[in-house]
């Protein structure tokens, strides 16, 4: 299964060229899911279609797919919460299980919210061919793209320290036949740990949305327009990208026009120039957009983003 | 004569627990059973555990036993074996059983905090951190004095650093055994025991002779190296091989002291001050206590036994049987070797050619088993090794018996050296811990793990290289001391504040004790110590340098103790 | 006699059993010490993002929490004696002279 991330600033035609890049490859033949994250909603006016969690069939072969980020974030916090005030069920009795809920506003949740839908994703999505993704905001995506490796080090190191705790916690039940706190028994085997097991799914999980990233499986494609407003975030893009190890498939200069060739020529030069794996690149024209069937462009996005070949 | 001593003995120290041990335990202690100690309210598994009071005597008895209750006898014997033996029956009866005894109730009734806590909120804070000093500071010594003891040891029986090797390996291979392959206990414990005696024989037949220069080289790396490796590699398995170690020594030994029924041919007194301390003569009072430490009284034992024993304590009275009688028991181990040394002593120098007489042993003694190369540990064994031969026990082979009772104190002294490298790394960081944010170049200097190990290791290899054993062995007793004087004296505050108890049984020994240590440190400076830098500079101006900065710590805790002597305490925290 | 002879034989066999568990005690005690310390090491590395430490991202946190009861109580606990550390580690590792 392919995927294919566009990225770029709000506003240059992500949704737009995402929607064509899906709308395409669908008529072609493929099995596509077209989802966004981005909270612009802007996937189901293209569309129009009213979008939500649930995938839509567009056509036979084309489904759509909205995930409010918000909403995920909030039931992510109800999950971990409700486990809480199961634990501390008595808590109830006094009212005090909504302070739980302050959790709704740790750094961090959007992103694992995110990251949490884009797993469940690209792990249950599997009878599509492609799956063609319209990023949020760039901080954000850049975030998330972060993520499963900040998170598979720290749960491996975790994993580590646990590992260590449970070595010595077998070898002291051994020798002395018993390794207990107040009566209550602790593990000292891997899988009689919760928390070990909790620690080796989350690693497993974000191995996987890592090694997905990094695959030929996934390709991102950059999208920016040729005016200077759009180059300096088209270069964070590029930078963070390239910092996390990613690289740029495909460039696509936005809403070109003949009038803007020297801006564009200049733009190009700088954010493509200093790239060691050049990315294809198309200058994809200005098409008036149609109230109707907005996701069929005239410019024919598949030789950018099937590289060439019939995949 | 000697096994009437080790009667005596026997018969002193039971007699003397139940007349006057019980006697603190019932009127000044106050121990209550009906009181659940620290070890069942505060359980944790871990640290709080209660353990059977057997069981915990042993531990406890393992933990502060080493080899300063065997060198210490040793050395004292320039005075004659009636004033020794009177210091380590009376001195421990009086002094210092009740000084670990108070230790460990204190802490016990302060929910197992150690005796430095106590001392911090009965005395002054300042008090408190007064031991991070004085501990670092003594490793310092206690790295000079037993490494001095064990470098004339590796010259002087060749058979003993072997062995010591060889045990290591086995220590390595036992924990490998026990650890990763967790093989059977008893299995396991059975191949660590062949392997260990394994490692005698073996040590004898291939015995290391090298220069002590060389020896002092392996301390200083060993030193560092196994105060970094994990402990379950070397000092948990090395730990256990030691006890057994222990179990055989004490149990050969004690049989062959009470059937060995030899006459004493070192004289019973020769005089009030003989050349003990750097060829000076040096008074019994105050000095005893600097030659005699652990066996007698030990400052060490008080943060040993408050920081875990006091936590395991399944009953109060337990603390009397462990703290009060483990003293006792160790006492019991300094009498052998008293006994020994008696009764063999005299025989051994003058066979090794050495022109001595009951009437200028005080003078002669301690040069002439220098001479013969028998000082320190190498008199022990050798006197050991004698009174075995000199019973039934004698189908032992007396050279096999000898490396025994040189690994014996081998492996203790070594595992002091290596242990006490681990909390110099602690107890330096501590101490820096006010540099932080005022220079932290230099904080994170000493707080490096590398340099925290190697400052002491260097500066007390270097003292037992360089120094003289006679000067390096009463200033590790001072600082040792030292400390006990601070615990007894806590533990007489919290016997007047906490337990409104003005017990004079605990406040007398205080006093006196206090003021001897004050008084032998002082003359160890300037009579020992103080003349000695002509001949020797550096190595003795780091001594004098040394207690001086103790004594001044000193003089610090007892201007607190007597101010706040009087001044009662808020009644938060436990009687 | 007979009941002599057994009850001997019994006092012979308590000793020795209880010399085993003093033993076995010891030879895993600093393990026990070093597993406890982990535990506290580990959940302080969790729970440290509540109390601004650098930590794993707080889901981790929040999805191990309610797994950690005896974790956390060991934190506790080491939190009030880490100040008293000196005599315990010397008891641990057996430092005397």
């Amino acid at each position: 299964m392919k995927t294919i991330f566009f990225t770029g600033k709000g506003g240059v035609g992500k949704s737009t060229l995402s929607a064509a890049a899906a709308y395409q490859l669908s008529q072609r033949g493929d099995r596509v899911l077209a989802i966004s994250f981005d909270p612009a909603h802007n996937l189901g006016d293209i569309f129009d279609v009213k979008l939500s969690h649930k995938v839509k069939k567009f056509s036979d072969t084309l489904y759509l797919q909205e995930t409010d980020l918000e909403e995920a974030a909030e039931e992510y916090i109800r999950q971990n919460t409700d486990i809480l005030t199961e634990i501390y069920s008595y808590t109830r009795a006094f009212n005090l299980d909504r302070y739980f809920k302050v959790l709704r506003h740790s750094p961090g949740v959007e992103e694992y919210a995110a990251l949490t839908a884009l797993e469940e994703l690209l792990r249950t999505a599997n009878d599509y061919d492609v799956v063609v993704v319209d990023t949020p905001p760039t901080g954000l995506t850049l975030r998330i793209m972060a993520l499963p490796r900040i998170t598979i080090t720290w749960v491996d190191r975790l994993r580590r320290i646990r590992r260590d705790i449970l070595d010595k916690r077998h070898t002291v039940h051994t020798i002395t036949g018993q390794y207990n706190e107040a009566g209550t028994k602790l593990a000292y085997e891997a899988k009689d740990d919760r928390v070990m097991i909790k620690l080796d799914e989350l690693f497993n999980r974000y191995v996987n949305v890592a090694k997905h990233l990094e695959s030929d499986e996934t390709q991102i494609a950059v999208v920016f327009n040729p005016d200077y407003l759009s180059l300096r975030e088209s270069q964070r893009i590029f930078n963070g990208l390239d910092d996390l190890n990613l690289n740029v498939d495909v460039a696509f200069t936005n809403k070109y026009t003949e009038g803007l060739k020297q801006i564009a020529d200049e733009m190009e030069k700088e954010l493509l120039g200093p790239l060691s794996e050049k990315p294809r690149h198309a200058r994809v024209p200005w098409e008036p957009y149609k109230r109707e069937r907005a996701y069929d462009l005239k410019f024919d996005m598949l030789p950018f983003i099937t590289d060439g070949t019939t995949n | 004569m000697s096994s009437i001593i080790i009667l005596v003995g026997i018969v002193v120290y039971i007699a003397l627990y139940f007349l006057y041990g019980k006697r603190l335990e019932g009127n000044v202690v106050k121990a209550d059973d009906s009181v659940q100690t620290p070890a069942n309210r505060l359980y944790d598994g871990v640290d709080y555990v209660p353990a059977k009071t057997p069981v915990l005597f042993g531990h406890h008895f393992a933990s502060v036993a080493g080899a300063a209750p065997i060198i210490g006898p040793v050395i004292a014997m320039a005075w004659g074996w009636v004033p020794s033996l009177a210091w380590i029956w009376f001195g421990n009866i009086f002094i210092g059983a009740v000084h670990d005894y108070l230790a460990i109730m204190a802490s016990v009734r302060y929910d197992g905090k150690s005796i430095q806590f106590v001392a911090s909120d009965l005395i002054t804070k300042r008090t408190g951190k007064l031991f991070y000093w004085l501990v670092f500071l003594i490793l310092i010594l206690i790295v000079g004095a037993f490494g001095a003891v064990l470098g004339n040891m590796f010259v002087g029986n060749p058979a003993v650093p072997s062995s010591y090797v060889f045990k290591l390996v086995a220590a390595l291979i036992l924990g490998v055994l026990l650890y990763r392959v967790k093989m059977n206990f008893t299995l396991a414990t059975l191949i660590g025991i062949a392997m260990l005696v394994g490692a005698i024989f073996l040590g004898m037949a291939v015995p290391f002779v090298a220069p002590k220069s060389v020896w002092f080289l392996v301390m200083f790396f060993y030193i560092i190296i196994a105060s970094a490796i994990p402990v379950n590699v070397l000092l948990q398995p090395r730990d256990y091989l030691n006890s057994w170690l222990l179990y055989i020594g004490l149990f050969i030994g004690a049989l062959a002291a009470i059937s060995s029924v030899t006459g004493f041919t070192a004289p019973a007194f020769t005089s009030f001050a003989p050349i003990v301390s750097g060829g000076k003569p040096s008074p019994f009072w105050p000095v005893i206590p600097l030659i005699i430490a652990c066996g007698s009284l030990s400052g060490f034992h008080a943060l040993v036994g408050s920081g875990t024993t006091s936590k395991q304590l399944e009953k109060e009275s337990a603390g009397l049987t462990i703290g009060y009688g483990g003293m006792l028991f160790e006492g019991f181990l300094s009498t052998i070797v008293v006994v020994a040394v008696a009764g063999y002593g005299m025989s051994l120098l003058v066979g090794a050619g050495q022109d001595i007489n009951a009437a200028n042993w005080g003078q002669q003694y301690l040069a002439a088993s220098g001479a013969a190369g028998i000082s320190g540990a190498g008199m022990f064994t050798a006197a050991y090794a004698a009174m075995v031969a000199d019973t039934w026990l004698a189908f032992l082979p007396t050279a096999f018996v000898k490396t025994i009772a040189g690994m014996w104190v081998a492996s203790f002294a070594m595992t002091t050296l290596d242990t006490t490298n681990r909390l110099a790394r602690y107890t330096l960081a501590e101490i820096a811990m006010p540099l932080k944010g005022k220079s932290d170049a230099a904080y994170n200097f000493l707080t490096n793990r590398w340099i925290a190990s190697a400052i002491p290791a260097a500066l007390g290899i270097y003292l037992a290289w360089s120094g003289t054993f006679s000067i390096l062995w009463p200033a590790f007793g001072a600082g040792n001391q030292l400390i006990a004087s601070i615990a007894l004296l806590t533990g007489t505050a919290w016997v007047a504040k906490r337990l409104k108890n003005k017990a004079t049984m605990a406040l007398i020994p205080a006093y006196l004790l206090w003021i001897t240590v004050t008084a032998a440190i002082l003359w160890h400076m300037f009579v020992v110590v103080l003349p000695a830098i002509q001949s020797n500079a550096v190595t003795n101006t780091v001594v004098f340098v040394v207690e001086g900065i103790m004594f001044i710590l000193n003089i610090v805790f007892i201007i607190d103790f007597i101010k706040t002597k009087d001044q009662p305490v808020s009644d938060t925290a436990e009687a | 006699m007979a009941g002599f002879i057994r009850r001997a034989w019994a006092a012979i066999r308590g000793i020795f059993g209880t010399l085993d568990s003093a033993h076995r005690e010891k030879v895993v005690a600093l393990t026990a010490y070093e597993a406890r310390e982990l535990e506290n090491i580990f959940v302080l590395l969790l729970l440290g993002s509540f109390a601004g430490m650098p930590a794993p991202p707080t889901f981790i946190s929040t999805e191990l929490l309610p797994y950690l009861e005896h974790e956390i109580r060991v934190l506790n606990r080491r939190a009030e004696q880490s100040t008293d550390a000196l005599a315990e580690i010397m008891g641990a590792i057996d430092a005397d002279a």
